[in-house]
């Protein structure tokens, strides 16, 4: 147990470090900050919830960093898409502060977070599962016909009606290979930050589905690049949550410590696999982290009566991140089993990338 | 047993409950005695 004299608490660093191993990992794979895997646990690991917060985006900050060059490195960022994007996330995450501040004073800010959470994650979760499961199917198909799958393979169609969008200015979008109007991509900046700034969090899991599904990125360059609106957007939040006295430094530290060898790991991680492995990866998160979310609700609805609810909400909390990061890395095992052709499930094939 | 070594289901389901006890270890261990 270590004394951190900020937060005023003692907490075991090894939690620390593996909560920032596990998220970092998780993060650099599926471009998401993690803020909603990682509060609760800090929480449930004795910080004051609005430390919690502060540590919180404060290590994604300097996480995001880390996972944002190594996706630079893979060629995962789309410079173009990810600058114009970002205006657009700032104004959003503004207006989602205000929105929040006036559902707050009309009484009604943790019915209307609990209920737009909900609503948003499972809806994400049930389309991108559904998406995905076709995705897979169709590579299947396609492999037992002979030809040749790349690393993305996405069967929805609404980025073709929004390409089609012909709003002046037109950006092309070279790394990831996409042309559309700028007016789209400033759109989806301000309504994935509308979001964040709501439900207080980085965005990155609405961001990259967005980018995949409305925009037409593949899954890959949807990671790196929202990675690097997470360096933008986080790096601001963690100023402001430090000049606000939000933010035990020790602890943040000991969490980059971690999250600097999951960060890695994660990101050149997605060289092994295809597209829809990253996006079952990301509706896992979402499903479970909802489950978790609702284990919790409970457990304060009832008046904090049952321990047993409590107990539960815990474990999901921790063994979110733990299934996660486990996955993760059977993807990799696998994928470099099924390269040197030794026996892997029935269902790697099609979710692993060939050399 | 071929079905279950091929179903990504059955290996979800296998690595949630695996997950789930060892958060449930790490919970014993560190956080009963410290928790809010």
């Amino acid at each position: 147990m270590f004394e951190f004299a900020i937060a005023g608490i003692s907490a075991p660093i090894f939690l620390l470090v593996l909560t920032g191993m596990t998220v970092g990992m998780v993060g650099g794979f599926i471009g998401v900050g993690g803020g909603y895997m990682v509060t609760p646990a800090l929480i449930v690991f004795g910080f004051p919830g609005y430390m919690a917060s502060g540590i919180d985006v404060m290590h994604i900050a300097g996480k995001s960093v880390v996972a944002t060059i190594r996706h630079r490195q893979l060629g995962n960022i789309d410079w173009i898409l990810g600058l114009t994007m970002v205006g657009g996330t700032m104004m959003g995450v503004e207006m989602g502060v205000r929105l929040l501040n006036y559902t707050k004073a009309l009484g009604l800010s943790g019915i209307a977070l609990l209920t737009g959470s909900v609503g948003i994650m499972i809806g994400l979760f049930l389309y991108t599962q559904i998406e995905t499961h076709k995705a897979q199917k169709k590579i299947n198909e396609l492999t037992k016909a002979g030809k040749t799958v790349g690393r993305e393979l996405s069967v929805s169609t609404l980025p073709l009606f929004f390409q089609s969008i012909a709003l002046r200015p037109i950006v092309r979008c070279h790394t990831a290979r996409i042309v559309i109007s700028m007016w789209v991509i400033v759109i989806i900046g301000i309504a994935t930050g509308v979001l964040a700034g709501f439900f207080g969090v980085g965005g990155g899991f609405i961001r990259v589905p967005a980018l995949v599904y409305i925009a037409g990125a593949t899954t890959h360059i949807a990671v790196g690049t929202d990675l690097l609106e997470i360096v933008v957007s986080g790096g601001y939040g963690a100023l402001r949550q430090y000049m606000s006295g939000n933010v035990d430094m020790i602890a943040v530290w000991f969490m980059i410590i971690g999250a600097m060898f999951g960060a890695q790991f994660g990101s050149i991680a997605t060289s092994f696999v295809r597209g829809p492995a990253i996006r079952y990866i990301l509706s896992y998160s979402l499903v479970l982290a909802t489950t978790g979310a609702f284990l919790r609700l409970f457990y304060m609805l009832t008046g904090q009566q049952y321990q047993f609810l409590n107990f539960f909400a815990i474990v999901f909390t921790l063994g979110e991140m733990i299934f996660l990061c486990l996955f993760i890395m059977t993807l990799v095992i696998f994928s470099v089993r099924h390269r040197h052709g030794k026996w892997v499930p029935g269902w790697i094939p099609s979710l692993v990338a060939t050399p | 047993m071929n079905w279950f070594l091929n179903s990504m289901l059955a290996y979800w389901v296998v690595l949630l409950l695996f997950s789930l006890g060892a958060a449930a270890v790490i919970y014993f261990i560190w956080l009963k005695d410290s928790l809010i």
